[in-house]
């Protein structure tokens, strides 16, 4: 909290300096002031309905129970970072059917309420700042998915970008909502009410067309309090049911009774898919969680055909061309010297993924389908390491980053040492980054539970015994998602990322 | 390379060709040279030349680097062969230059980096003994005493405090400072002079380089007869040993045996007792051909641990109200902050104050400059203060940059006026050149002026002018 | 002159280059050395890895090295080595600063006091050898009949979670929410201070990867991510999936005519860091073919049919059963077939020429009747 003040405070500097010399005190003051209020603004997003525990308030309950117990101060700090940590981690690493294969309609409110300055400089900038962040991230973890951008204004929903794959369209269309390439246009600034329902509506009509085989999904970054609707929008939630659209929504200012209605309606009674963003770093977090391919529900798949579920997709694997006289790609007309041939029509485009303009061929590469494979073929969590497994396994350092582990306690202290950990899972204990978990995925087994630190400060993978820290537990699980352990030795290969034989390139 | 050892870069620079070849001889020498003087990218050229059987073509240079790093490729090119490095010999038909390694220095640095020959320039390490060896912990507190007593030495008269810290230092090295002009006697008192002020405020590794410069020149006026690549080689080989580790004296030349009794006395070696068999580098020598922090000055104590090179021990707090908090309790971080600042208060372990106009301009009048404060903070900022960049509020650096520039409003540069040119197409050329290279300060195109503040590298070109013209 | 302007206040920012961590993949896949003895035995290439080494370590002051044997039954650590061997974790802050105690309790005989060397390169030295030493005793016949191929997905994992771990200590004191955002591998962070550059060396000598394609992928994504290049010196062999491997990540792909100048290539090419790099001009992979090959034929095909559930690819659209092979999910390919009307007189046009292009591709293989049809979506 602090450094985000201090970075910020750049600018006001610049404008004082050069004037007479601000008397310290007065500099005291504002300075003081400002940073009181940053400190005393509620942290009261929430999610799933609660208001899970700031990180500081966290802290105190923890430690002083650790104290109680033993005086080291130190090592539950230590204990409770990792817990923080891990709960980041998603909870089901089961191999789920994802819906890969993405339609999502990302809705922006450009009214009034954006102008509240919250956020810095304003609501409105940085949720165009994050926008086009978060573009970029979906594209690359989601390279053959569809999206379009629409704005909300005046009791209207405005188009921003078409459905396309292209990430440098809905960028560029972001880009020019509020400085226009085209020196005549207006930049458009937050202004009247938005509306819900013409939103949906819309997003609606866009998802349609969309096959069968692809999710439909709406994200609703709503910084108003209120929806200025011409009709019912609880005939538009129902029409979006029937359609399988799927919405989520980023509040920014309360939870509001018809969002949590709309998200549960068209997430089958789960309510996680709404949450309230109170500052524009967990804005960022919030949008770029949904990134991540959300699992199919069982009770689409049963609802609608199934066969229509799931689908052979047509898709040609172009390769790269290098021209020594530049010519017209098909896709923006400009003349380039290099590009791709479509393998169906040969027409040339300039960059990948993209659907073939002229045969309407989804082009891609290889690396584009194998950079969804991690979402297919997760990596398990790994189990926490009690210390008499540790002492068991006799492991001494982290086998991946060779950083020493604590030695095991002496034996007669073994047990109650960290009672406390237990009874800090929670249904409240929600990170933020604990992304998407369906109803029916409560499983007997630990692996789905809440992950907790591990009193002995290891992480244990199921598949090949090996030890790891923290740091790599997070770094494999968020970041590689590969084992290097099973990687590291013969035989658990194939367990680990499933018995797939898949050979993309020869 | 660093700021530090840049001095002791331009030191080497402008020795002769007989000592760099003297020089090149011992690979440690060799080694110490290459890792902490050149530049990066002249790094990069070095060990791309060195296993090459054949000299490389300016040509091949050329298509090796990027059109943008011209300058850089020169800039690096200018300073190999001014340390004789690499040898440049116009190729017989065309007009490309060949490049190559000097002989002595290829043949050393191969030797350094396979561990080959029998130099054994990077120390003999003394027969392992029954005697008890001394601890790196007992090494670096004897470092840190005797580095400083010297810097209380300097500062601590100035402002006024009495005592000292760790002992009274030796009359050799008094006379080395005032020679150095770090310190300069006034009516009997010694005080502190414009030099020493810059050199208190450097961080310790570019200290010592200072010094053992002075060090360097000191001995050669004397005229004891010590050679000079005797002892220049005895300081890069001290920069390769190990801490903690004991050397054998036995296979030193006499000059370097005479020098480890002053080395002993700044605490940059430590012997156990005048004339020992064997002697161990402190903190302060080993780290002189590296980077990282010679003494954390704070905790001397606490273990640098590996991997923690980039945080910085730092224990000055500065707000964005001007007023400074500095936990420590040297005595010698406090005579070095009362230099700039009003301290209030003391504690056991902080000190508190506040920087005022008064206090930056007294420190400005007697010669210190606004960066020099800044960078001095920069250094030293709390751990707390290095969660935000920059580390020092912006309001406080520009605010002492303005109470500096109240008190200056004429910046001098030394260096040469080039005038009256024979005509537009020469000035311009001289101009482009010297942009090249960095050098030009200033040019007034009506007039054909401009002003370079080195003139070295144009000398050819002007040269080149005068032939054309004849 | 009174002008200040706030474009100095980082003035502290780049004194010199940060410090650079070399992590190199030694292939050892005995195989595969033995093909190459006459020109290049693996002993020959280690001892010049290791002037390279040195060469990395002399370069910067606070540089760094961590060496991976990617073997052909397992990946393991050569240096810094695991603690069953030697204590030391990595070549420490700075080359001349030794962590403290060492001197005490290290074995007298680890690493012998040679006056001729530099010491902290005959400690890395010392490391390297012993433990590939340790390696080479601890093959087994039988580990070599079981599997021709190499670990390099798994020494790729190994390579990246240590550099992470790294880069993580070499982090200036950070607030915890910055830490939190660099574990959320935030772009921005990371652009704003860089305190470690690192990179990765393959030194291949062994082919076909395809078994762990996945693993191996996934790495490259890591490394993409953590703008981490992988340099690949191909010694021997070919596999497309490391070519893609220096692509993807910016790094340099070089397959030498002559395997004996291997220091000659390592000391030009692969020496200079990223700080260096953007000033020269480096050895790219050029080409690199990305076509997919289907999992049922393993024929590259330029037109594929995807799963929609698990994203295999097929060369056919009549699989067995209408069952996709890998996932088993039942696969229509009546939405593959729907089309809005007005397509169809096009479909016909388009299909003939998909026959010419892919002939080549797909020898034999025509195309199925009705599955030519444009995917609208």
């Amino acid at each position: 909290m602090d450094s985000d003040y201090d970075q910020e405070s750049d600018d006001v500097s610049d404008d004082e300096y050069l004037g007479a010399k601000p008397t310290a005190a007065s500099k005291a003051t504002e300075a003081g002031g400002s940073r009181a209020q940053k400190a005393s603004k509620p942290h009261a997003w929430a999610r799933r309905g609660s208001t899970p525990p700031d990180n500081e308030d966290e802290y105190i309950p923890e430690e002083t129970q650790g104290l109680e117990e033993e005086a080291v101060p130190e090592k539950s700090i230590q204990h409770m970072e990792e817990d923080r940590k891990r709960k980041r981690l998603r909870k089901d690493t089961k191999p789920f059917q994802r819906g890969i294969i993405r339609h999502v309609v990302l809705v922006l409110d450009l009214s009034e309420a954006m102008l509240e300055k919250d956020m810095r400089p304003n609501r409105y900038a940085a949720m165009i700042k994050y926008s086009q962040e978060y573009v970029r991230e979906f594209f690359e973890q989601n390279p053959i998915s569809q999206m379009s951008v629409l704005g909300m204004h005046d009791g209207l929903c405005i188009r921003v970008s078409e459905l396309s794959g292209n990430p440098a369209e809905h960028i560029t269309a972001i880009q020019d909502l509020r400085t226009p390439r085209n020196p005549d246009d207006i930049p458009k600034e937050p202004k009247g009410s938005p509306s819900l329902q013409n939103a949906l509506e819309l997003a609606r009509a866009t998802l349609y067309h969309t096959p069968s085989h692809g999710t439909r999904e709406v994200i609703v970054v709503f910084g108003s309090l209120l929806s200025l609707d011409p009709g019912d929008v609880h005939q538009t939630i129902k029409a979006c049911v029937r359609d399988r659209v799927r919405v989520s929504i980023i509040g920014m200012s309360a939870r509001l009774k018809i969002c949590t209605e709309i998200v549960s309606r068209t997430n089958s009674g789960d309510e996680s898919e709404y949450v309230v963003a109170t500052d524009q770093e967990l804005l960022r977090e919030l949008l770029l969680a949904t990134t991540t391919p959300p699992v199919v529900r069982a009770t689409n798949a049963s609802r609608t055909a199934p066969e229509s579920a799931a689908a052979l997709m047509m898709m040609g694997f172009p390769s790269r061309v290098i021209e020594d006289l530049p010519s017209m790609c098909a896709c923006h007309g400009a003349l380039t010297t290099g590009g791709y041939t479509c393998s169906r029509c040969s027409a040339k485009v300039c960059s990948l993924p993209v659907t073939c303009p002229s045969c309407q061929l989804t082009l891609l590469l290889s690396t584009h389908l194998a950079r969804s494979y991690h979402h297919l073929f997760p990596l398990r969590n790994w189990a926490e390491v009690s210390w008499h497994r540790a002492r068991e396994v006799n492991s001494k350092e982290c086998i991946s980053c060779l950083s020493p582990f604590p030695e095991p306690p002496p034996l007669q202290d073994d047990g109650p040492l960290f009672p406390t950990t237990d009874s800090q899972a929670g249904p409240n204990g929600h990170g933020v980054s604990d992304i998407r978990t369906s109803k029916n995925t409560a499983q007997p087994e630990d692996e789905d539970a809440e992950q907790k630190a591990s009193e002995s400060s290891r992480y244990e993978c199921r598949v090949c015994e090996s030890h790891f820290c923290i740091d790599c537990d997070m770094f494999c699980h968020m970041v590689l998602h590969n084992c290097p352990g099973c990687l590291s030795k013969v035989n658990p290969v194939e367990v680990q990322n499933g018995d797939v034989d898949m050979a993309g390139a020869s | 390379m660093s700021a530090s050892s840049s001095q002791a870069l331009e030191y080497l620079e402008q020795l002769p060709l007989q000592t760099h070849k003297k020089l090149y001889e011992q690979p440690s020498t060799v080694l110490a040279i290459f890792r902490c003087m050149l530049p990066h990218l002249a790094k990069s050229i070095v060990m791309a030349l060195l296993y090459i059987p054949q000299p490389l073509s300016s040509f091949d240079l050329d298509a090796w680097f990027r059109p943008s790093a011209s300058r850089l490729k020169k800039d690096s090119l200018y300073i190999l062969e001014k340390l004789h490095i690499v040898e440049a010999k116009p190729r017989d038909t065309s007009r490309f230059t060949d490049y190559s390694l000097a002989p002595g220095f290829s043949k050393s640095l191969r030797q350094a980096l396979e561990g080959s020959g029998r130099h054994g320039s990077f120390g003999v390490p003394a027969p392992p003994t029954e005697k008890r060896k001394v601890t790196i912990q007992e090494l670096d507190d004897y470092a840190q005493g005797q580095w400083e007593s010297l810097l209380f030495y300097m500062v601590g008269s100035t402002v006024g405090f009495h005592g000292s810290v760790g002992g009274d230092i030796g009359e050799g090295t008094k006379k080395l400072l005032q020679g150095g002009g770090f310190v300069a006697k006034n009516h009997g008192k010694i005080g502190i002079t414009r030099t020493g002020f810059m050199f208190v405020l450097q961080d310790t590794n570019a200290q010592v380089w200072s010094l053992l410069i002075e060090y360097l020149k000191y001995v050669d006026n004397l005229g004891l007869g010590m050679s000079e690549t005797d002892v220049l080689s005895f300081l890069f080989m001290l920069g390769s040993l190990e801490l903690g580790q004991d050397y054998s004296t036995s296979t030193l030349s006499p000059t370097q045996t005479q020098m480890l009794d002053d080395l002993t006395a700044f605490g940059i070696v430590y012997m156990s007792h005048k004339g020992a068999k064997t002697f161990y580098p402190t903190r302060l020598a080993v780290t002189l051909t590296s980077d990282s922090g010679a003494l954390s000055t704070t905790n001397p104590n606490e273990v640098v641990a590996p991997g923690t090179g980039a945080t910085k021990k730092g224990f000055i707090i500065v707000e964005t109200n001007y007023r400074l908090y500095a936990y420590t309790n040297s005595l010698l971080q406090i005579a070095v902050l009362s230099l700039f600042t009003k301290l209030t208060t003391r504690f056991p372990n902080l000190v508190s104050g506040k920087l005022t106009r008064a206090s930056i301009a007294r420190a400005v009048q007697t010669g210190i400059s606004a960066s020099q404060i800044i960078s001095y903070l920069d250094a030293h900022a709390h751990p707390q203060m290095q969660k935000a960049v920059p580390f020092i509020p912006p309001t406080v650096t520009d605010q002492i940059r303005l109470w500096e520039l109240e008190g200056e409003r004429v910046e001098t540069t030394n260096g040469y006026m080039l005038k009256e040119f024979q005509s537009e197409k020469d000035y311009r050329e001289i101009v482009k050149y010297a942009e090249d290279l960095g050098v030009l300060v200033w040019r007034g195109d009506a007039e054909k002026k401009l002003f370079v503040d080195r003139i070295e590298q144009l000398q050819d070109v002007l040269k080149r002018q005068a032939a054309r013209r004849r | 002159m009174n002008a200040i302007d706030g474009t100095d206040r980082h003035t502290k920012v780049d004194e010199g280059p940060p410090p650079s961590l070399l992590t190199i993949v030694l292939d050892t896949n005995p195989h595969a050395w033995a093909h190459l003895s006459s020109s290049l035995p693996l002993s020959t290439a280690l001892a010049n890895i290791l002037i390279f080494v040195n060469a990395h370590l002399a370069s910067g002051n606070a540089n760094c090295v961590a060496v991976i044997a990617a073997h052909s039954q397992k990946a393991c650590f050569l240096y810094p080595a695991p603690t069953h061997v030697s204590k030391r974790r990595e070549n420490g802050t700075a080359n001349g600063d030794v962590e403290m105690g060492g001197t005490s309790d290290r074995p007298p005989h680890s690493i012998p006091d040679n006056p001729n060397k530099y010491r902290p390169f005959s400690t890395v030295e010392t490391a390297i050898v012993n433990s590939f030493t340790k390696l080479m005793e601890e093959t087994h016949e039988v580990d070599l009949a079981s599997t021709p191929t190499t670990m390099i997905g798994g020494a790729l994992s190994l390579a990246l979670s240590f550099i992470a771990k790294t880069t993580l200590l070499h982090a200036p004191v950070t607030s915890r929410a910055d830490d939190m955002m660099a574990l959320a591998d935030s772009e921005t962070t990371q652009a704003q201070r860089v305190p470690l550059t690192s990179r990765i060396l393959i030194v291949s000598v062994s082919g076909d990867l395809a078994n762990q394609y996945i693993p191996v992928m996934n790495s490259i994504f890591a490394a993409q991510r953590k703008r981490i290049p992988i340099d690949i010196l191909k010694l021997a062999g070919d596999t497309v999936l490391l070519q893609q491997a220096s692509d993807a990540t910016g790094g340099i792909y070089m397959k030498p005519e002559n395997p004996g100048g291997l220091l000659q290539y390592l000391m030009m090419a692969f020496l200079p860091d990223a700080t260096a790099r953007t000033h020269l001009v480096m050895p790219s992979a050029g080409g690199v073919d990305f076509r997919a090959a289907c999992f049922c034929h393993r024929k590259v095909v330029d037109i594929g049919y995807v799963c929609s559930v698990c994203l295999s690819i097929f060369c056919t659209s009549q699989i067995q059963g209408n069952l996709c092979q890998t996932c088993g999910s039942y696969l229509s390919l009546r939405s593959a077939q729907m089309n809005p009307p007005a397509l169809i007189p096009k479909k016909k046009k388009k299909k003939r020429r998909v026959g010419q292009g892919t002939d080549s591709a797909t020898p034999g293989g025509s195309t199925p009747v009705g599955s030519g049809t444009p995917m609208h979506s």
